[in-house]
């Protein structure tokens, strides 16, 4: 299987496309929203400055583009095409396909986190504790295993013209209303709402507890676990259901 | 005494591992898409070392067969067995090469990257550059996958499905694609590997292929097995001759019609032509009514001539 992730890996680090809406994209849009903000004032309910809240949304976004866009449209394309077919002919075991793919994403999606860290406290001078940069880090790594597996239902859920649209709905969707590009403060009260039940705010959320040195929400962590169980199952029903009729 | 003891010896060998067991072995199986019987209480068994063709018409259930065979799709009813064992295990045991017509590439790879990663997957591979060499790639190994013509891409499926030191080879159409020198070249190959002891088994609707290379030929139409034996005996059994000749003067229909030993008839104009299951009997009862045929022929039915012969005469049957 190592084999295999070697050559995904391979093939990502080749798709300039790919490489720059998930590792330097991120980056860009920081510098967009955050690069001449006001960095004295806060950011309402949170007391972190806007770059700080910034950094931690950004992040998310990034590692939320690797492990979502590259997944769910390869494997939707790899099913038609028939390579997942292809593969079923060989020894690799049938969910290696999905952990290569799985494991290559957290591969880009870790620079793409590092770089917009690495963006933030040389620009705006974003200050952390060397334990909470590591906690970040780690805290927005693991967590986008949940839209990692998202991604990977996608692939088996839509086919062919279908995955693009849907899955950039679901990422834009995603984006905005968990409040990774502006905050969800701002947001009318109705939209909050409906906000902080979604997985990319609690995702969020988990950093920037981080950030604000405070233990992070249970209401965030279940909402993560939830979606992930959720994300998971169905991504197992949809690929045996997927074996059993290729 | 040594001898007793070898032959003792040989019958434990050959009660721990039965020398009968099939490569592969069908038992009724069945596959139904709605209301269409793909694969409809199919039986056979492949024994070690045949280099075997399967042919059908579109439809006939071929590309289903080597789904099932391979594991890919489950029968509604049946067994399937490769080795001995279910499908997948004896894929994962590395006993089993397989190319499908179906089995894409993946893009934005070259040539020797997919193969190194077949050749990675194979519990027993072999070198990545022998692969290449073998399936004639060693000059486009650096070329990306998505930069290949059909013919250059079958032959990547090829060194996939040979990437190591499989028991076992299934191929689906495997010369589609490739020009008359290619496909030539494939089939030295593939014969090279039929030398090895493998056992190849491939569907083609190049009747050509399967006469010059198979060693037995499974003839399939609407999923059940139609015909089964070498290409010599499915040409005897469709009616081995053709006979042609002209007729001047009056034809005689009822005659010629009952001549000994004719799978078919077809008279128009003056020219009449016959199949014959038995040829020289049936020239020597036409010499016996007395008529004087002009433009004698007999010739030998192809495969590709017996194969339709075989499915029409069952078309009608059924019809």
């Amino acid at each position: 299987m190592n084999s295999l992730i070697k050559l995904e890996l391979t093939r990502a680090l080749r798709n300039r496309r790919f490489l720059f809406f998930s590792v330097l994209y991120p980056s860009a849009l920081f510098l967009l929203i955050a690069g001449r903000a006001d960095a004295t004032g806060t950011v309402d309910g949170t007391g972190l400055t806007l770059p700080a809240y910034m950094m931690v949304s950004m992040a998310s976004f990034g590692a939320l583009t690797a492990v979502l866009m590259g997944n769910s449209e390869r494997i939707a394309r790899e099913r038609e095409s028939g390579w997942v077919r292809q593969l079923r002919l060989t020894s690799l075991p049938g969910r290696g396909y999905v952990l290569a793919k799985t494991a290559s994403a957290a591969v880009v999606s870790l620079p793409s986190i590092v770089l917009v860290f690495v963006v933030a406290a040389a620009v705006r001078d974003v200050r952390l504790d060397a334990w909470q940069w590591l906690a970040l880090t780690g805290a927005i790594w693991a967590g986008s295993l949940v839209f990692a597996a998202l991604g990977v239902a996608l692939g088996y859920l839509a086919a062919g013209d279908a995955v693009r649209p849907i899955t950039m709905i679901i990422y834009f969707g995603l984006s905005i209303l968990g409040g990774l590009w502006m905050p969800s403060t701002t947001f009318p009260q109705w939209l909050q709402d409906i906000a902080r039940w979604l997985p990319t705010h609690a995702y969020a959320a988990l950093g920037r507890a981080i950030e604000q040195n405070q233990a992070p929400h249970a209401q965030d962590i279940a909402v993560l676990a939830v979606f992930f169980v959720l994300f998971t199952g169905g991504a197992a029903w949809l690929y045996r259901k997927d074996t059993l009729t290729a | 005494m040594p001898p007793a003891r070898a032959v003792t010896m040989n019958a434990m060998t050959t009660t721990a591992a039965p020398a009968t067991t099939p490569v592969v072995g069908f038992e009724h199986v069945s596959k139904v898409y709605g209301r269409v019987r793909a694969v409809d209480g199919l039986s056979l068994a492949l024994r070690p070392g045949e280099t075997v063709a399967l042919l059908g018409p579109n439809g006939a259930g071929k590309s289903t067969t080597l789904d099932l065979l391979l594991g890919l799709k489950r029968p509604d009813s049946g067994t399937v067995r490769v080795f001995g064992t279910g499908p997948r295990e004896a894929i994962v045991a590395g006993r089993v090469g397989a190319m499908l017509q179906s089995g894409g590439l993946t893009d934005e790879v070259t040539v020797a990257e997919l193969v190194r990663l077949g050749c990675a997957l194979h519990p027993r591979p072999y070198p990545v550059a022998d692969v290449l060499a073998r399936a004639g790639l060693t000059g486009i190994a650096d070329r990306k996958v998505d930069k290949l013509s059909g013919g250059q891409a079958q032959r990547v499926r090829f060194a996939l499905a040979t990437a190591g030191d499989s028991d076992l080879i299934v191929l689906d159409e495997p010369t589609t694609g490739m020009d008359v020198s290619a496909r030539r070249a494939f089939w030295a190959t593939l014969r090279e590997q039929a030398d090895r002891g493998r056992t190849v088994l491939f569907a083609t609707h190049y009747l050509e292929e399967a006469d010059a290379i198979a060693d037995r030929v499974l003839v399939l139409h609407r999923g059940r097995l139609l015909a089964d034996g070498t290409a010599a005996e499915i040409k005897a059994r469709a009616g081995a001759r053709r006979i042609s000749f002209d007729l001047a003067g009056d034809i005689d229909r009822a005659a010629l019609h009952a001549l000994p030993f004719l799978a078919s008839i077809d008279v128009s104009g003056r020219t009449v032509r016959i199949r014959s299951t038995d040829a020289d009997a049936t020239v020597h009862a036409l010499y016996g009514l007395g008529v004087r045929p002009r433009n004698l022929e007999v010739t030998g039915l192809g495969l590709e001539q017996a194969f339709v012969a075989i499915t029409e005469a069952e078309e009608a049957k059924q019809s």
